[in-house]
């Protein structure tokens, strides 16, 4: 979640080629060309120079599966939530958290970005709302949602995947998994990207009063909704997260406070849209680019196993996370590079995801890999993403129902021409012409 | 053998103590055997291990049954008390298929019960 700034003055053209021996120095995943095609930079570092620190990012990118591991197996060494706390509202803080005191019913810090033993008891709360079995029982819901919205563009034959198809899907799915009837995508938009402006470093003060002021309003709303599942709690995420409790066994019963609650509500709504539409983005790209997979995916729509698996290929090739941050707590050696204390760590799992000595042939979509389960899409460790299952069934779900629906998937627009968001979290289409035609029968 | 987790799916998970007296046998992924004997009835063989450090449990997921890092192998004679996986379970197994075997469980899936008390397990390879 925490991502630095894109550099927006760069060069738009990377100044040197993979293969000349300054490339690594030169590259950086501040400019927007290596943002679009990241694969030669994260190939060079993952030969040359795994643990590589990118001097315009001024952060040490973390390129190598097993390095990854390395890191995600100490959560207390690599820290999340130091970094996350130290830029959150940067230059505003005490300002930002007054307005949230007096009109958005308090200030809640993210509870997840935190380390363990903390962490380990949120996690522990929380875990039971999301689990496979837990997920299933939305299947059906999130299914009519999807179909619903499908039915309503599959005649239109044009469309840009990302903003008409990927980004409404991901909202209104995700409301229902909350279990609330608001469905007004762009206010839903708007709240998201007031609060990941809190940890994007860009906002300027007149910004952040206004994003303050969003953020108020979500948590208003959020609340509101919190109070009335404590009272009648339904079959739905935010019954989940407010009646959240682990019985200790001497017998006592524990539970999220309030702040921590709201916290995790809003970050369930914030964390599930970015990535979530991401890959919905990216599958609509793959079917429209590789009409032999679309047609393959029609073959075996029902065929459970080949879907699964299908979607966790479509997630390790197409990552929706490029990098996810980390702070050094201590001096250490990581793959025999020294990093000192506070150390900025760019976990780029789009790098382990393609890493060849993890996956071979890893730019090839082979959906029968052995180890298919061992990406890093989710990340891993402690802080492995806690919606997985959710994400998994809704990519899964609209694979179905697009393919059911929709054939002669093509791009409208040259694949050159794709830009990317400028952000180092996630590999985001900005925007994604498509034309298509109904299936009819 | 309780499959539906829910709001309240921890009451029995709490980890880094056992308070009951069944038996669980667990060889780690170096090889070490562990012999663990204050298991309580309803623990999960991810939590017993990871409360254990047991090497190569890890549970990332929490027991959600959807990260497949607490892959097990059910000893001999276990099997037909243990169960088999249900659907889910059965698609995260297959997402390690290259070391996936006939008696792999989830560690999470499995739930301790008088009936399991003595069980032995073999954590699986986190790569072939």
């Amino acid at each position: 979640m925490a991502a630095p700034a894109i550099d927006k003055d760069a060069p738009k053209i990377c100044p040197v080629k993979p293969g000349d021996p300054n490339y690594l120095d030169e590259a950086s995943l501040v400019y927007e060309d290596i943002l679009a095609n990241p694969e030669p930079y994260y190939e060079a570092m993952r030969e040359h120079d795994p643990v590589h620190y990118d001097k315009k990012l001024q952060m040490w990118l973390i390129t190598r599966y097993e390095d990854l591991q390395t890191v995600n197996a100490d959560p207390n060494l690599y820290a999340v939530g130091a970094g996350y706390r130290e830029q959150y509202s940067k230059g505003f803080f005490e300002e930002f958290k007054a307005i949230l005191e007096k009109d958005g019913g308090g200030f809640f810090p993210d509870a997840i970005m935190s380390e363990p033993p903390y962490h380990t008891r949120i996690r522990r709360l929380i875990e039971g709302t999301f689990t496979a079995h837990k997920v299933k029982e939305l299947e059906g819901r999130i299914r009519k949602v999807v179909v619903d919205l499908i039915d309503s563009f599959a005649g239109n034959g044009s469309c840009d995947a990302v903003r008409d198809f990927a980004i409404p899907v991901t909202i209104h799915v995700i409301c229902e998994q909350l279990g609330i009837s608001l469905y007004d995508a762009k206010k839903i938009s708007r709240w998201s990207e007031a609060v990941t402006a809190q940890i994007g470093r860009m906002q300027n003060r007149e910004q952040m009063i206004e994003n303050a002021r969003h953020i108020c309003e979500l948590q208003k709303y959020l609340i509101n909704e919190m109070k009335d599942r404590e009272a009648n709690p339904k079959n739905d995420l935010i019954s989940g997260i407010v009646h959240a409790s682990v019985t200790h066994e001497d017998g006592t019963v524990e539970k999220l406070t309030f702040e921590e609650a709201v916290s995790i509500v809003r970050a369930v709504l914030i964390a599930g849209n970015d990535t979530t539409a991401t890959a919905l983005g990216n599958l609509a790209y793959l079917l429209a680019t590789r009409p032999d997979l679309a047609e393959a995916l029609y073959e075996n729509v029902d065929d459970d196993r080949f879907v699964t698996r299908f979607v966790e290929e479509h997630l390790r090739r197409m990552p929706p996370i490029r990098g996810l941050s980390r702070l050094t707590m201590e001096d250490t050696v990581l793959n025999g590079k020294h990093l000192p204390k506070g150390s900025h760590l760019l976990n780029v799992y789009g790098s382990g995801n393609h890493d060849p000595q993890q996956f071979p042939d890893p730019l090839e979509f082979k959906m029968d890999r052995p180890n298919l389960g061992r990406h890093v899409v989710f990340g891993g460790g402690v802080h492995r993403c806690i919606g997985l299952a959710l994400a998994r069934m809704e990519v899964k779900i609209v694979a179905q129902e697009l393919i059911r629906r929709v054939k002669d998937l093509r791009l409208a627009i040259d694949p050159g021409d794709i830009r990317y968001m400028p952000t180092v979290a996630t590999q985001t289409i900005a925007n994604l012409p498509v034309t298509f035609s109904r299936r009819e029968g | 053998m309780d499959r539906t987790p829910g709001v309240h799916a921890n009451k029995h998970c709490e980890e880094g103590y056992g308070m009951g007296n069944l038996k669980v046998t667990m060889t780690d992924t170096a090889g070490k055997v562990h012999e663990i004997t204050d298991v309580a009835e309803g623990q999960s063989l991810m939590e017993i291990g990871r409360a254990h450090g047991v090497a190569g449990i890890f549970g990332d997921c929490g027991g959600g049954c959807a990260c497949a890092t607490c892959h097990v192998y059910i000893g001999e004679g276990w099997g037909e008390k243990v169960g088999q996986p249900d659907d889910i379970e059965f698609a995260m197994l297959d997402m390690v298929s290259d070391v996936a075997r006939e008696n792999s469980r989830l560690g999470c899936q499995v739930r301790m019960s008088p009936e399991l008390d003595g069980i032995s397990v073999t954590v699986a390879p986190t790569a072939a």
